[in-house]
């Protein structure tokens, strides 16, 4: 089926794939320039901080770079840009700045929080529904739009610096960050936790019982994050529903 | 956006999936995709590239086109795209593999004036044949836009007026045609709000005085 069709897509695709100085002509080059701008535009809305943080002329070429080796494999724009982070690991000119591929991941958090589907409310009262000795069985469910992101450098204070009404001076020069990325109101929050808190989170996003991930802390942490935090994750749609397994429902 | 109606590829069913539940939810007048291909080989431009114009790629896009309309369980438009390269070996002209790739599916058609203006610029060919091939009962919504020239050829770019070729070709539709929806794309460099609403003004003010006229005439 369509062996011709599928033969001509190919080689125009190529084409307008293929690297700046291959033979083109002026149709070809506006599909080209296209394709160049779209992805460029896409890199630029995903990642403002690591664009202010390296300045427009370098953000641009390190794209054009990512994008050449990186064609799009998705109908869908908002899904590209995801290995930019990976990409500047070992991208020589950007050595200088040790901080730069975790500020990278932190964006990409950022945007498919941005992007992600809606949840219901919390459902409370099934919560109280379950039987006492039950309730260590309790999977907590994580908002689709909540990531968790850890770092040894201090990328929420980066990245809040770089925020568009400030002056990109961070609070902070260094030290690990535990950051929990939500959406509240429409709008994406990037949270520092206490590394605690983040632990449990993480246990809860690997799919861990409520007893599971209680033990995965200290014992005196387990009390005191559970008695100040849980609630409030709640609240805060962090956590947004919880499942049992079957026989405990 | 983005289902690439007419790759060679199988059909994206994730995106055709989302686009379902999107309709669903939704429940919009009309859903419309553009009469073109934007990946192959899993590679994706993310743009509108041509068709060649062959009774394969007919065969092939009406396939597709019914594929979809059977999986949302409505009735889909295509729009005519703008492009700036022609294939050596297309045998049918744009406008006859656009008729019948809408007859044959029975689908509708997003009429892009603008396009079928850029088009016949960048391909020498007569816009008002174009226009005279369509069958006025398959369209269901118009779309302008503006261009820019860039060398030989015009770029659809949605970042300038209306230019007056293609309000003399919108006119010109409407009459074959008649009165439809009509959308004016302009989704770069954007201007002072006055300067959209003086675009619709002028859309609104052919589509009034084309009502007038077929007043007269009853």
């Amino acid at each position: 089926m369509s062996a011709c069709l599928r033969a001509t897509q190919l080689e125009l695709l190529e084409a307008i794939l293929a690297a700046p100085g291959v033979v083109s002509s002026a149709g070809l080059e506006v599909y080209r320039r296209n394709v160049g701008a779209s992805l460029a535009s896409a890199l630029a809305a995903a990642y403002p901080v690591v664009r202010r943080l390296v300045g427009e002329s370098f953000f641009e070429e390190a794209a054009a770079r990512y994008a050449r080796a990186n064609p799009s494999a998705s109908g869908d724009l908002h899904d590209y840009g995801e290995s930019l982070a990976a990409f500047l690991e070992v991208y020589e000119p950007a050595r200088g700045l040790a901080c730069l591929p975790d500020v990278a991941r932190l964006e990409w958090a950022c945007h498919q929080s941005h992007h992600a589907a809606d949840a219901g409310p919390f459902d409370a009262a099934a919560l109280r529904d379950v039987a006492a000795d039950a309730l260590g069985e309790v999977r907590f469910t994580l908002h689709p739009a909540t990531h968790l992101m850890r770092s040894f450098h201090p990328i929420a204070a980066i990245w809040e610096a770089n925020q568009p009404h400030r002056d990109g001076t961070p609070e902070r020069l260094e030290g690990p960050d535990h950051v929990v990325v939500r959406r509240a109101d429409g709008r994406v929050r990037v949270e520092r936790v206490d590394p605690a808190e983040w632990t449990l989170l993480a246990a809860f996003a690997a799919g861990a019982s409520f007893e599971a991930a209680s033990a995965a802390l200290a014992p005196g942490d387990a009390e005191r994050v559970l008695a100040a935090s849980l609630a409030r994750l709640v609240r805060d749609a962090v956590i947004c529903g919880f499942t049992l397994p079957a026989g405990n429902a | 956006m983005g289902l690439s109606l007419g790759s060679a590829d199988p059909l994206d069913e994730r995106h055709l999936a989302r686009l379902e539940c999107l309709a669903r939810r939704f429940e919009p007048a009309l859903v419309s995709e553009h009469l073109s291909w934007s990946s192959v080989g899993a590679r994706h431009a993310n743009d509108l590239l041509p068709l060649p114009y062959t009774e394969e790629a007919l065969d092939h896009v009406v396939e597709r086109i019914e594929r979809v309309q059977e999986r949302l369980g409505r009735r889909i438009l295509v729009e005519n795209v703008s492009s700036y390269l022609e294939f050596a070996h297309s045998t049918l002209p744009e406008w006859e593999f656009v008729s019948e790739a809408a007859r044959r599916s029975g689908c509708g058609l997003v009429l892009d004036v603008n396009n079928v203006w850029v088009n016949s610029v960048n391909h020498g060919f007569d816009a008002r044949r174009y226009i005279a091939a369509i069958d006025p009962q398959a369209v269901g919504e118009i779309h302008l836009a503006g261009f820019e020239r860039a060398g030989d050829l015009l770029i659809d770019t949605h970042g300038a007026r209306v230019s007056a070729e293609v309000w003399a070709l919108y006119r010109a539709a409407l009459e074959r045609i008649g009165a439809r929806p009509t959308l004016i794309e302009w989704d770069t460099e954007l201007p002072a709000l006055d300067v959209l609403l003086d675009e619709a003004r002028i859309a609104r003010s052919h589509l009034a005085s084309l009502e007038r006229a077929s007043a007269e005439m009853a």
